[in-house]
């Protein structure tokens, strides 16, 4: 189904990046979303680039599988290039269309916008595919450990978060048999008109609803009788290890801004 | 006789909003590295029982002594931790994401230091002979395997006992036998009671001792021996006698001098092959 969509996805490896600590790339990550909007010429946007290739090529994936994962988004951005282009009016004239004229703040403001947009893809895309789940849950578990103090359920979400992923095949699996037990008594999934599609998918929802809370019910007595009384007192088996090198890349960012200050006009 | 690791003394249960006894009166004791099955149709009782065992569902009357002490929400705990329940559904109780954090999912929740996790991670595993799948999520497992992670989840907790509800019912004979097979190691291995819950007779004829259910009352307890040579009445509750134990009755109706007592798959055809060169 989302096979051409990477956005979300987990590429297993060794790389520097695959090794660093969760919270390190989520933390790079997070600053690099914040300072993508200090940029606002060529020489910021050149840099802010380079470092989005550069991380995209230490985690070494191939490009070509990344650029392949990107192509859905390719259409927001030829939009926004599109929209920037056409609607700003700033400096010269460059090319007139009828009433429609392209203005040089136009193209610079277009290019930029785009970039801006697939930049910030580009990295959230780097987090997805060099992390799996489980360690974005540890990570933003981790990371949201001080909100404890503000009785912020900290250790429930990271919990949900959690199961959830781990449901996510379980349930697909149950999905494409509901699917094929409804399609053998005569439901047609894939044709007629879209109001009998709806209905069709109401045959496999209802089914899928009502296994669904069965499961939970039951994960839930599951938990109960294996001890589990909430996150009081509990210990945890997954640790997180900040490394050396986790420092080094967020000094790196810590740089990056740094440097996008000087150099934005 | 050595002190009951469980004792039920007239047990009684009923599920909100309803007027029938779940389990009614329900009195039975349970020795140290004994096999007890308690089998019964389904709505006899018997996953009930499972349930007030652990401290999830609580008697309306009656006493449960676990390890000599009373149970109540006083020792509930150290009984979840002494006590370890497989449930039917191998999905629905793989909380995880890989095998290795599902075994630990017990130990965190009692409180074990990481350092000593790992060890009990280990050991536990490598008594379900489950190594090679320490980091497999839970879509990539057999039914059979998931079970045997599930009680490896509970002997990382080092249990006096272990309950199977029903927790062969939804496997293939391969994972059944698989699974039946590592519990019954730990049985004689390591002298764990077992308490196994379900309504397939082959499966409960390899216990010790047998308790038989219906309508949430006791019907007959004692050897599988003893409770064959119910037969049909077996039947009229609805449990369907082992194939070795029907073929042997009709045998006999039939004029067909074997000896006495019922027979496993096994036994049934080293008596027959042998049935006329032994005279």
């Amino acid at each position: 189904m989302t096979n051409h969509l990477i956005i979300g996805q987990y590429v297993p490896g060794h790389s520097v990046i695959h090794r660093l600590d969760p919270r390190a790339k989520l933390l790079i990550v997070f600053a690099y979303v914040l300072i993508v909007f200090l940029a606002n010429n060529a020489a910021t946007y050149a840099l802010l680039s380079l470092f989005a290739l550069a991380f995209a090529a230490l985690s070494r994936i191939p490009f070509s599988f990344i650029a392949r994962g990107l192509k859905p988004i390719l259409w927001v951005v030829l939009f926004t290039l599109l929209l920037h282009l056409f609607m700003t009016k700033e400096g010269d004239v460059i090319y007139q269309i009828g009433a429609l004229s392209v203005y040089e703040g136009g193209i610079k403001q277009g290019i930029f916008i785009s970039l801006r947009f697939l930049l910030l893809v580009l990295m959230t895309t780097m987090l997805t595919l060099t992390t799996t789940p489980i360690e974005v849950t540890d990570g933003v578990e981790s990371l949201l450990g001080p909100l404890k103090k503000m009785r912020v359920p900290v250790h429930e979400l990271a919990l949900m978060m959690a199961i959830s992923l781990r449901f996510i095949p379980t349930l697909m699996e149950e999905t494409e048999k509901i699917m094929k037990a409804q399609a053998a008594r005569g439901v047609d999934f894939s044709g007629g008109r879209f109001s009998e599609r709806m209905k069709a998918i109401v045959s496999l929802l209802v089914p899928l609803f009502i296994s669904s809370f069965k499961r939970a019910d039951e994960l839930a007595t599951a938990m109960e009788a294996r001890g589990y009384r909430g996150g009081e007192g509990r210990t945890k088996f997954r640790q997180l290890a900040w490394k050396p090198v986790d420092t080094v890349f967020l000094a790196a960012v810590a740089l990056l801004a740094a440097l996008l200050c000087l150099l934005r006009s | 006789m050595a002190e009951p690791i469980l004792s039920i003394e007239g047990v009684s249960f009923r599920y909100p909003n309803q007027s029938d006894y779940a389990v009614q009166n329900v009195s039975f004791t349970a020795e140290r590295g004994e096999w007890l099955a308690i089998v019964g149709h389904n709505g006899s009782g018997k996953s009930t029982i499972a349930r007030m065992l652990i401290g999830l569902l609580r008697p309306e009357r009656g006493a449960i002594r676990l390890f000599g002490r009373l149970l109540n929400d006083a020792t509930v705990w150290e009984v979840r931790r002494r006590v370890g329940l497989v449930f039917q559904n191998p999905d629905n109780q793989f909380v995880g994401a890989t095998v290795e954090d599902d075994i630990a999912f017990a130990l965190e929740n009692n409180g074990i230091p990481r350092s000593e996790m790992v060890e009990r991670i280990r050991e536990a595993i490598r008594q379900v002979h489950m190594e090679p799948f320490l980091h497999y999520e839970p879509h990539r497992l057999s039914g059979g395997q998931k079970q045997r992670v599930a009680i490896a989840g509970i002997l990382a907790l080092r249990p006096d006992m272990i309950i199977l509800d029903e927790a062969t019912s939804m496997l293939d004979p391969r994972g059944r036998e698989e699974v039946l097979e590592t519990v019954r190691r730990l049985n004689r291995q390591q002298r764990i009671t077992v308490l196994s819950i379900t309504h397939d007779l082959e499966e409960a004829a390899k216990a010790d001792r047998l308790i038989v259910m219906n309508k949430g009352e006791v019907m007959a307890e004692g050897t599988p021996e003893q409770i064959f040579r119910l037969g049909s009445k077996l039947e009229r509750i609805g449990l369907d006698l082992p194939f070795a134990v029907k073929m042997g009755s009709r045998l006999r109706e039939q004029g067909i001098p074997l000896r006495a007592g019922y027979f496993t798959t096994e036994e049934l055809v080293e008596e027959l092959w042998t049935l006329y060169s032994k005279k």
